[in-house]
Order: structure tokens, then sequence, then C-alpha cells
């Protein structure tokens, strides 16, 4: 594994929601570190925080204390203008719920991240038309969602993700909502993603969807619990 | 976001709500429709009376010397009695207003208000509700009448009271066939035998009120048959426009010398044009100009609390989706822009549909009514800004709740 530079870290990074006068523990004091061209599972038990880490990571979200940087740069505390031009620009996102627009076409879709990075209409619909080739979706850019089985869907919220050529892309339980077949399909396009020199880190549960990816974070109860490395896929 | 993918992105939202659109405009669109409406209307009238009303009525580059003024509008009791207690314009009066006025195309008196209506009739043709006006023979060239047929009314008819009338074209195009063989028969007015002269041609209508249907009497007959009016009118025609406003002062003065008026007294008279029955129109159309707006403020006023209502629930149906944009890097700004953009286009829309409805009610009000319309450039291009504020205005606040909503909690949200 070659470590020309971490891309992410973080540290003490903690989360806390305040449910009235209860305060909830999401995260409590997170340290870790992410390379470039990394594949990172995050595992863990449901409510262990997982998804609340990747929301700091993708800058969804901001950590109640703590430190991020992402490339070099400090993350945590930084403007919410700002924030969102990282998640533009440096992040690309996949959900358990694809969360593509309903009424826009495939290709719309995966224009969407390049329309707020102000990219002319020319060189978006060519860039989206590339990152859906990518994701074997050529024949279906004109598709609505709905008119989409899920694994498609999935399979446009991703080519949105690439589109920008993002420094990490983060995906939260990608295959969640679909069957082992597709969910076989999906990983194989982020496997291959990672080959071309993507660095990917993603939320499963499923042991052998983990077992692709070289290095495996588990956390539990807010806190990172194990992680492991290993050799030779 | 560049404007023109918001503008886009805005229109295709509104094209996908049709219908909701349509209700949402409604308020706008009826106050926008109005306004466009009566002042359409209004402009139509300004113009018809500036027009064709004052010149008929008066006569062109012409003014009157009169008991009462022509447009009284809007006075008090104590006004009023004053207007009673000033004398009756007698005939020798125009003498010494033509001495003072020797520059004059005519001067003439003439039969005033209330003018009296009777039955014409020819044989067995009658015509009814003939105006019936004396006047001597200047007042033809005071209000421009051109001879259809047979001859105008001379000082001589005037002077010996000569049985004798001149026809309006609708009277004698319903009483002869023939307009030369109608010269010198017998006709009768309210039971006077007397005898055609003249027939005056075409006037056309002012206001759908047609100006040919009047017989035309020497003075001196006329007053024999009704007795002196309390209100004859003595009017002057000079050959051009730009000498009217001098001739009107010599007038006055005249009047004075002839009244024996002492320095310091009130005219007991009125040197009056068709401008005194401008000035009451349009003192009439500011009172509408100020009520109009008022009854259009409020309804768009309303329109807009409505626009803002959907554009809260449309904000609110759509909460994933501007999740789903900030999560791939939409700014506040942008967000904003986009909902801004979506509700200037709606209220623009309602302003121009409003302009197309009261553009139909303008010309459906000048097809059935006698009410000319008018468009005018200035009420299109308040409608429209008007309804481009609005939005603008009404639409901020579902835009900044928009732009305000944390990105994870608006993915979350279920409908
Ligand atoms: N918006 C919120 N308000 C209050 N508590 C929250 C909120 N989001 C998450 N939590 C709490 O934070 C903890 C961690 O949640 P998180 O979604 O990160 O878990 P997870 O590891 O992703 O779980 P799962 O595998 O079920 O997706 C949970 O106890 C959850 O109840
Ligand atoms: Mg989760």
């Amino acid at each position: 594994m070659t470590r020309d530079g971490s891309l992410i870290r973080v540290s003490g990074l903690t989360r806390e929601y305040r449910m009235g006068a209860e305060t909830v523990h999401a995260l409590r004091g997170v340290d870790m570190e992410i390379y470039r061209n990394e594949y990172v599972a995050i595992m863990g038990p449901s409510g262990s925080g997982k998804s609340t880490l990747m929301n700091i990571i993708g800058c969804l979200d901001t950590c109640t204390v703590g430190e991020y940087w992402l490339n070099g740069v400090e993350v945590s505390g930084v403007g919410d203008d700002e924030l969102a031009r990282i998640r533009n620009q440096e992040i690309g996102f996949v959900f358990q719920t694809f969360n593509l627009l309903p009424r826009a076409t495939a290709l719309h879709n995966v224009e969407l991240p390049l329309i707020y990075a102000g990219v002319s209409a020319k060189i978006r619909r060519r860039c989206a038309a590339q990152a859906l080739e990518r994701v074997g979706l050529a024949d279906r850019m004109q598709h609505r969602p709905n008119e989409l089985s899920g694994g498609q869907r999935q399979r446009v919220a991703i080519a949105r993700g690439l589109v920008n050529e993002p420094s990490i892309l983060l995906a939260d339980e990608p295959t969640g909502n679909l069957d082992s077949t597709t969910s076989a399909e999906i990983m194989g396009v982020f496997d291959g993603l990672h080959q071309q020199g993507q660095t990917v880190v993603m939320v499963t549960h499923e042991r052998d969807i983990a077992a692709r990816a070289r290095r495996v974070i588990t956390l539990l109860d807010g806190r990172v619990h194990s992680d492991t490395v290993r050799e030779a896929a | 976001m560049p404007l023109l993918e918001g503008l886009r992105l805005a229109l295709r939202e509104i094209a996908n709500h049709k219908l909701r659109s349509f209700f949402t405009l409604l308020g706008i669109i009826v106050s926008v429709a109005f306004l466009v409406a009566v002042v359409a209307i209004i402009q139509g009238m300004n113009a018809y009376v500036r027009e064709n009303l004052a010149g008929a009525i008066v006569g062109r580059n012409a003014f009157q010397i009169r008991r009462i003024p022509i447009s009284v509008g809007l006075i008090d009791d104590e006004e009023w009695r004053e207007l009673q207690r000033r004398p009756v314009i007698r005939p020798e009066e125009a003498d010494y207003v033509s001495r003072a006025i020797p520059d004059a195309e005519a001067i003439a008196l003439q039969s005033g208000w209330p003018t009296p209506m009777a039955d014409v009739s020819w044989r067995n043709r009658t015509v009814g509700d003939v105006l019936v006006v004396g006047v001597t023979a200047p007042y033809q060239v005071v209000q421009d009448y051109e001879t259809a047929a047979g001859e105008p009314l001379t000082e001589i008819d005037v002077r010996e009271r000569r049985r004798v009338a001149i026809l309006g074209f609708d009277v004698a195009d319903k009483l002869f066939d023939n307009f030369d063989a109608a010269i010198g028969r017998r006709i009768r007015v309210r039971g006077f035998q007397v005898a055609v002269k003249g027939i005056v041609e075409k006037k056309g209508t002012v206001l759908g009120q047609s100006m040919d249907g009047f017989v035309m009497l020497p003075l001196t007959l006329f007053e024999a048959m009704y007795g002196r009016r309390q209100t004859t009118v003595i009017s002057v025609k000079m050959p051009e426009a730009a000498q009217v406003a001098d001739a009107m002062l010599r007038a006055e003065e005249a009047m004075r010398i002839a009244r024996q008026l002492r320095p310091g007294q009130a005219n007991d008279f009125t040197v009056d044009t068709a401008e005194g029955l401008i000035t009451f129109w349009q003192n009439l159309t500011r009172i509408i100009f100020t009520v109009v707006p008022a009854v259009v403020a409020i309804g768009i006023v309303v329109g807009g609390i409505v626009i803002m209502n959907i554009m809260l629930m449309s904000v609110h149906e759509r909460t994933r989706e501007i999740g789903i944009r900030k999560s791939v890097g939409a700014r506040r700004t942008d967000i904003q822009q986009q909902f801004l953009a979506e509700s200037v286009a709606l209220a623009t829309l309602g302003g121009l549909l409003g302009i197309v409805a009261g553009w139909a009610l303008a010309q459906l009000v000048a097809v059935v009514s006698p009410l000319p319309a008018r468009i005018t450039w200035w009420s299109v291009s308040v409608a429209l800004g008007l309804g481009a504020s609005i939005g603008l205005i009404f639409g901020v606040y579902p835009a900044s709740r928009a732009a305000r909503l944390d990105p994870i909690a608006a993915l979350r949200f279920e409908q």
C-alpha cells in the first residue's frame, strides 16, 4: 500500500445531540487517519456512530468538539459556504437511499454538482455523460429515477459522486437497499473505481462486503474499537 | 447557480403545478386585470373627452359666455345659490362681446340647457325625442355644421322670426327618403308648422349619443314657442386656437362693462371653454386614480400572502430536494436564489396573465358599452413591475427558510 499522504485526519472527534434535557453521545472522541488511494470499510453495530462520522467527514455535519483535517486544510470551524464548496469539490457522497432528484433525468442528476461548481452547460453534459459511462449506464441517461432499477439508481448516485473528481468517495451503506446480486454488482463498481485510484470510505454491515476493503475500522459506542489492515486481497 | 439555470428550474416547477400556480396567482391576476382595465377605460375616456366631447359641445377653437359654468362639479349649497342669483344672459350683451372681439370668426346665441325634446312629424311619419335648439345664424359656424341639403339659417330668418327649421341628419333621414325633396316641406314640431330649410351633414356619435338627432330653429321662433330660457349662452369662435385665451379676457371685460360691475365685484357670469369640462373630468379621474390603487394594493398584498404561503408549502414539500442540492454543494445563496427566482417568476406570470385579462376586459367593455378603452404602456409596466416586486418581497421569507435548512435534517425528512 502506498502512503503518499494523509487525506483525512480526525482527532478527538465528538458529536453530541441535545434532546431536551438529555444528551446523546453519537461520537465520543474518534481518532483516525485515512490515506490517499485507500479503500476503508467502516463497520459496527447499529447506533455506534458510523453515519454520524461519515456525515462529518462528508462536511454535511460538524463535530461538537475535535479537529478534522481534509487534504491538509482544517475543516472544523469553517463557515457554511466553505463547507458547501468542500462538499461540492472534494467529496462524493453515496447514500443508502440514493437521494436522487425524482423528476430529473439520470444525466441531470449527475450534472447537479457541476451546476453548483459553475461549469458551463456544454462541459457539464460531457462530464456527466462520461461519469455515467464509468458506472456502466451510458444507455440510461435520459431515464428518470422511477424508470430505473435500484441498482441503476445507485449507479447514477455513484456517477454523481464521481463527476467532480472528488478527493474521496464516501458511501453510507450503499447496498443497504439492494438485493445480494445487485449488491455484488455495485460493489464491483466500487472495486473498479478503487483500482483506478479513487479513495473510498464505505460504511457496511456485511462482512463479505467489508472483506473487499484492505482496511476495516470498527466503531463501538462512538469510539474506534478496532482498525485492521490486511495485506493481500 | 447561474441565473438562467434558476429561471429554468422555476419555470419547470410552475409548469409541473399548473393548476396550483393558477390558483395561487388568482389574487394577483384579478388585481392587475382590474388595474389595467380601469386605467385603460379612463385613459380611453380621457382621450375621448378631449378629442370629441369638448369639441362637440362647445365647438372647435370656441368658448362660451354662460350664466352657469359648463361643468359645475362638486360645489356647496352657498355656491349653488350664488349661481342661481346670477342674471340671465341677454341678447344685447352679445353685441358688447362682438364689439370687444372684432376678430372673432363667429359669435352666436343659443338657447341653453335644459334642451326641450319634441316629436317631429311629416305626414304620417313621426320621430320622437328630438332635441329642439334655438340659435342665431353664426351658431352653425361655431359648430362647423356642413349643409347636406338646402340652405343654412340666416340673420334674416332670426330677425323676421321665420317659421323655418334646419334638421339634424338622423331626423331628416327618418322623415324623408330624399333630402333634396325634403327642402320646403312643412313639418310639425310640437304641433307648430315649420318649413324645412336645410339638413346638416352627419356629425356622428359622442359617447354613444347621436349628435344628429336635433331640430334647429331661429332663436326668436324658439323663444316664441318655449319662452326665453334662463340659460341662454353666447358662443364665440376664434379662427385660431391660440387666440382663444386672449379673446376670453376681452369677452370677460366686455361683459363686466355691459353689466356695469365695479372693480372688485365678482363676475356674475362665466367665460368657459370645454377645458372646464375636461378639468371636471380630470378631477373625477384623479379621484378614481386614488381609489383604484388602494383597491389594487389590497388585492396585491393578499395575492402576495397567498404566494408566500404556497412557497412555504413548496419549500416544505421539497425539503429532501433541498437536502440533496445542499449535499452536492449548493450554498445558502444558491438555494435562496432558486426559490426567489421561482416566486418572482410566479408573480410576474400573474402580472402577465392579469395584463391579458385586463386587456380583454377593457376590450369587452369597449365593445358592449360606449366607453372607449385605451391600453397604456405605463399601466402594463406598472403591472409587471408590481408582479415582480411582489414575488421578490413575499418570496424572501420562504426562500431564506429553505436556505437555512440543515442538510442532514433535510435529507432525513419524510413527507
Ligand atoms: N439527529 C439526531 N438527533 C438525535 N440523536 C441522533 C441523531 N442522529 C443520530 N443520533 C444518535 O446518534 C447515535 C449514532 O447514530 P448513527 O446514525 O451515527 O448510527 P449508525 O452507526 O449509523 O447506525 P446504523 O447502522 O443503524 O445506521 C444513535 O444513538 C442515534 O440515536
Ligand atoms: Mg447509519
